[in-house]
């Protein structure tokens, strides 16, 4: 019979306590809304389940020192329902709203949506525009890595077995405007088939995309070209182009490679419209 | 009437919106064992040989089941099918042993020690291909089946039935016509997808009497194919459904229930489960078969179709003992509610090494109606007429005859069409709302008979009371429809008493009456007219009993608020509580004893079509009639579409509970919007590549559009009160009616579905260059 051993350490250091006795077998726990199903379908196997929800830490959204940070645990809808992410990123709170439905977003947290490293996890793309940084708990300490070095491959990040991601931050930035676009086949509850974030701040243009590569990418070369342009119809019309090369998309069920290519060019034009 | 034709609040809503009603899933029973089932991997493949040492040693194990055991063939209409293989797999995911554990997870455990050896066999992945000449037989011993004589089956090849329909004479007719247009649709495979996936228990008792617990439409269709099957007479087999979480059409048929009833009797005594994930749904219950069609229509000056041929394939994938009807039904509808007098048109049903096909809401209507619907708005724009005109000058009207050759005397489908072309405001142009989304319009219209052998019977018993109270029996299945509902306010009307002074139970075989099956959209009409005959028998009996004790000539009384009234003087009255029992005299003697009303029924005179030319005078009960428009926006620069306003109108006869019709064709409306827009059952070599919600989308309640619901009400004669059938009737025109709104708005035609977003913006650039 399968079996699973289940805890819920209430600090960060009783939870690396037990990573690093179970290694391997071990699998944080937490909405659970990617490791259940996963479980469910064989793909993963734990023998040992560190739930990581009861250490109060992990819970908050703070606004402090010109840093945004969000905890671990924050939950996708308080995350897109916090007031100061709606007023100021609310590209972010767009793409925390659109995952799943109002129960999954009840459990999942955005943090586990970065950590699961699926090419299309959709709030990926916002904090990559945002030049977020991970922070990560160990044994050695805490370390922070930029959002764009952590995923390594379809569901794989830099993550190791004895490390917990306590959160994600990004610069409170005053000049920051952001747009989410979210391409699905269904309006609600659906994967992404393309999605992306474009943001425009003093410190230029920020181009972002989801489901087009094997992990959420960053577009720097569709960026380079429009910080040394000015924004016209003609140049929008270039950076579509040169985005629609950048992007490696594959067909699968949802949709062609053509496709997706497709839709990064529509939603990259209609993203820098808005600032036009 | 004070009944008929109100919102009366659901009489299953409290237990439904409080989960406290017990579907079959929920019941325990003591010693319950647990069935899991090994399944083939392969789509067509001959089963060498089956090793279960492994999986029997495993502890916990009760017994392991393969096909060889039970070799006797089941099924409603042509008796194909096994519960186990045998011999060899015909679709991948086909049950090849079963075993049963002390709990479900042994029981998986043991089917993944079950080690079967295969040697695969090509197979027959497209139905066009599976009647070639040289194509694998899916069923080679085909002509040794026992089949209804209303169907056709071609030994030797995948053909499982060749339904032809020939009427008038459509090859003159092609060659005098003033215009000829051909038009190719293909229609995929899509599920059910009801809440409650399939479920089932079995427990035989010592003495050989069975009884299955099930999710089930048909519990007494249930009984006699598992009766056949499995070699147990009726009166020793009883199902019971205790409640259904919808079914679509789904749950028809036997699915799961001969998988477990080996077992069952192996193992007196104890209860044996086995419920579906939805995985299972969507590769091992019933899909809704594929549909390649062509449509040929001749045509003169004036925009009248003087001919039709239509061909009609149906994928029916690896058992098809349900689909050879479909193929029938498509038939006897294949020309539209339109009153067309050259018809030639053959459907064909076969085998393919596919996922089963079975019934699913509208019973190939919808298919044939996506084809048929677009194929008339091509043919208008081709002559110069608009989509509303053509349906105008050549939409059945009383006195037309349908395909078969029947008169038709009742038809509102010209107040149907009248009635949403004002609502859409059809002959209006859509706005454009900006210049990246374009708006259009479309219509479409449907028909649907009730698709059941002709004597399909319903039976009704109602029993009064002491406090004036009754119990209703049936063994019409509540599936979401509310058929508990309106059948208990038929009961209602005729006996005079409020709905909630009836209880009514449904779905026992050893406890209420007989009914064919809750299919067709025949239970308000058929079962409904059982419910009025029984309460109509139960009203003479009290009629006869207050005759005597009134003194007042029967003809004179009615039946009034739980009283017999005298007609002429109010004030003379007695209390259906007080004759519940029978009449009491004041010497303490009685007479009659209990009143207990039966009702049966079965639709009058309905004959076989003729076997050759499929024409007959009369063989469906009755058409429903009616009509859809659409308007749509399509975003041409993502392809993708949406619905924004659906306007419906549907002559149903009468309208038995505002609310509940109303709710029906809403969910109509929705699951005809998924199959357009969403729905595709993506299959590769025989594989579902989709078998879960992940990518299997049907609409959310973020999809719904704005409905204009409405109804015409010329009655059906042989109905309760004037009803018929709408549920299925009510998703038939939605589909096509989105296509055409489509091709308003783009001029994009995909003569497929699902119309997704990428398909219409690859033939909107397609269009551009």
């Amino acid at each position: 019979m399968n079996s699973v051993e289940y805890y819920s350490p209430t600090s960060l250091k009783e939870a690396l306590n037990l990573l690093a006795a179970y290694g391997e077998e071990a699998s944080i726990l937490n909405g659970g809304t990617d490791l259940i199903v996963r479980m469910r379908e064989g793909q993963s196997k734990p023998k040992v389940i560190v739930d990581i929800k009861k250490i109060d830490e992990l819970h908050k959204i703070e606004i402090e020192d010109n840093y945004v940070f969000i905890g671990a645990c924050v939950h996708l809808n308080d995350l897109g329902k916090h007031q100061y992410i709606i007023e100021k990123y609310p590209f972010l709170a767009k793409a925390a709203l659109s995952i799943g439905s109002n129960q999954v977003r009840n459990r999942a947290t955005c943090i586990g949506n970065i950590c699961n490293a699926s090419p299309l996890a959709d709030t990926a793309t916002p904090l990559l525009s945002l030049n977020a940084d991970v922070h990560i708990y160990s044994e050695n300490g805490l370390r922070t890595v930029p959002l764009n070095q952590f995923f390594v491959f379809v569901r794989k990040t830099i993550l190791k077995q004895d490390e917990i991601v306590t959160g994600i931050s990004f610069e409170d930035d005053d000049s920051i405007l952001g747009v989410f676009y979210k391409m699905s086949r269904r309006k609600e509850v659906d994967l992404s088939t393309v999605c992306s974030t474009v943001i425009k701040s003093n410190k230029g243009y920020f181009v972002s995309y989801g489901a087009v590569a094997p992990t959420p990418v960053r577009l720097y070369k569709t960026e380079s070209f429009l910080n040394e342009n000015t924004l016209s119809q003609e140049t929008i019309k270039e950076a579509c182009m040169i985005a629609s090369q950048e992007v490696s998309p594959i067909s699968d069920i949802r949709a062609t490679e053509k496709y997706r290519r497709e839709i990064v060019e529509v939603t990259l034009q209609n993203s820098l419209l808005e600032w036009l | 009437m004070k009944y008929v034709g109100k919102s009366v609040k659901r009489v299953d809503g409290i237990k439904k919106v409080t989960g406290s009603l017990k579907y079959v899933d929920d019941i325990k029973l003591s010693k319950m064992l647990y069935a899991a089932v090994k399944r083939s991997p392969y789509a067509h493949a001959n089963i060498v040989n089956i090793n279960i040492e492994r999986a029997k040693a495993l502890k916990g194990v009760k017994d392991i089941i393969t096909g060889d055991l039970f070799t006797k063939r089941a099924g409603l209409y042509l008796e194909d099918k096994n519960f186990l293989a045998v011999g060899k797999a015909r679709y991948n995911g086909e049950a090849v042993a079963a075993v049963c554990a002390e709990t479900e997870e042994i029981a998986q455990e043991a089917v993944n020690l079950i080690e079967v050896e295969y040697e695969v066999l090509p197979a027959v992945t497209n139905a066009k291909d599976g009647m070639k000449k040289n194509a694998p037989l899916v069923h080679p011993d085909l002509g040794d089946y026992k089949c209804a004589p209303v169907f056709f089956p071609e030994p030797g090849t995948n053909i499982s039935n060749h339904y032809k329909q020939r009427k008038g004479d459509a090859p003159k007719a092609f060659e005098e016509a003033y215009y000829v247009i051909e038009n190719t649709f293909y229609v995929p495979h899509v599920q059910h997808v009801p809440i409650e996936p399939h479920t089932a228990i079995a427990q035989m008792d010592a003495d050989g009497c069975l009884t299955v617990w099930s999710s089930c439409q048909s519990p007494y269709a249930v009984r006699q194919s598992l009766s056949v099957a499995f070699d147990i007479p009726l009166n020793k087999l009883r199902v019971i459904s205790p409640a259904v979480g919808g079914g679509f059409g789904s749950k028809a048929g036997t699915t799961l229930e001969g998988i477990i009833i080996p077992l069952a009797m192996r193992l007196r005594g104890r209860p044996i489960k086995l419920t579906y994930t939805r995985e299972d749904e969507f590769q091992n219950a019933y899909v809704r078969q594929g549909l390649h069609s062509k449509i040929k229509t001749a045509v003169n000056k004036e925009g009248k179709i003087t001919a039709v041929q239509n061909e009609f394939i149906w994928d029916g994938g690896a058992y098809t003992e349900y689909g050879v009807n479909i193929a029938k039904a498509a038939g006897y509808a294949s020309t539209g509610p339109y009153d067309i007098d050259n018809v030639w048109t053959d459907s064909y049903c076969v085998y393919t090494n596919h996922p089963v096909g079975g019934p699913y809401r509208g019973f190939g209507m919808c298919e044939i109606h996506f084809c048929i619907e677009q194929n008339l708005d091509i043919v208008a724009e081709e002559i110069g007429l608009t989509p509303y005109e053509i349906r105008k000058i050549n939409g059945m009207k009383p006195g037309g005859t349908t395909g078969t050759g029947e008169l038709v005397t009742q038809s509102g489908l010209m107040e149907c069409l009248e009635q949403v072309s004002a609502d859409i405001k059809i002959n209006e142009k859509s706005k454009l709302s900006s210049s990246k989304k374009v708006r259009g319009k479309g219509i479409a219209c449907g028909w649907k008979s009730p698709s059941m052998p002709n004597d399909a019977g319903s039976s009704a018993i109602i029993k009064l009371n002491e406090d004036g109270t009754a119990h209703l029996l049936v063994s019409a299945q509540d599936i979401g429809q509310g058929s508990d509902t309106v059948m208990t306010q038929i009961a209602a009307e005729v006996l005079s008493i409020s709905p909630d002074k009836i209880t009514i139970r449904t779905g026992d075989t050893d406890c209420t009456p007989y009914e064919w099956q809750t299919v067709a959209s025949r239970i308000t009409y058929s079962a409904g007219r059982a419910v009025y005959e029984a309460c109509q028998d139960a009203k003479s009996q009290l009629l006869e009993l207050s005759q005597i004790k009134l003194g007042i000539y029967e003809r004179d009384l009615k039946l009034k608020d739980g009283y017999v009234v005298s007609k002429i003087y109010p004030d003379k009255k007695i209390a259906i509580a007080d004759l519940a029992l029978g009449l009491t005299f004041d010497d303490g003697s009685g007479i009659h004893g209990p009143i207990i009303g039966r009702g049966s029924f079965i639709p009058p005179n309905i004959r076989n079509a003729d076997k050759h030319t499929g024409l007959g005078e009369h063989p469906v009960a009755y058409w429903t009639y009616g009509v859809q428009g659409v308007e749509v926006e399509v975003d041409i620069e993502t392809g993708e579409t949406k619905v924004l306003k659906v306007a419906s109108c549907f002559d149903v006869g009468k309208v038995i509970n505002p609310q509940l019709i109303e709710g029906q064709v809403e969910g109509a409306i929705l699951q005809g919007m998924g199959t357009a827009l969403l729905e595709e059952l993506m299959l590769k070599d025989g594989k579902v590549m989709n078998p879960s919600f992940v990518d299997y989308k049907i609409p959310t309640s973020g999809d719904i559009p704005e409905m204009i619901i409405k109804f015409v009400e010329n009655p059906e004669e042989t109905g309760p009160f004037g009803a018929r059938g709408v549920a299925e009737p009510a998703m038939v025109p939605t589909a096509p009616a989105i296509a055409n709104a489509i091709y308003d708005a783009t001029g994009i035609r995909l003569n497929t579905m699902p119309m997704t977003a990428e398909k219409i913006l690859s033939a909107i650039k397609a269009k551009e260059i």
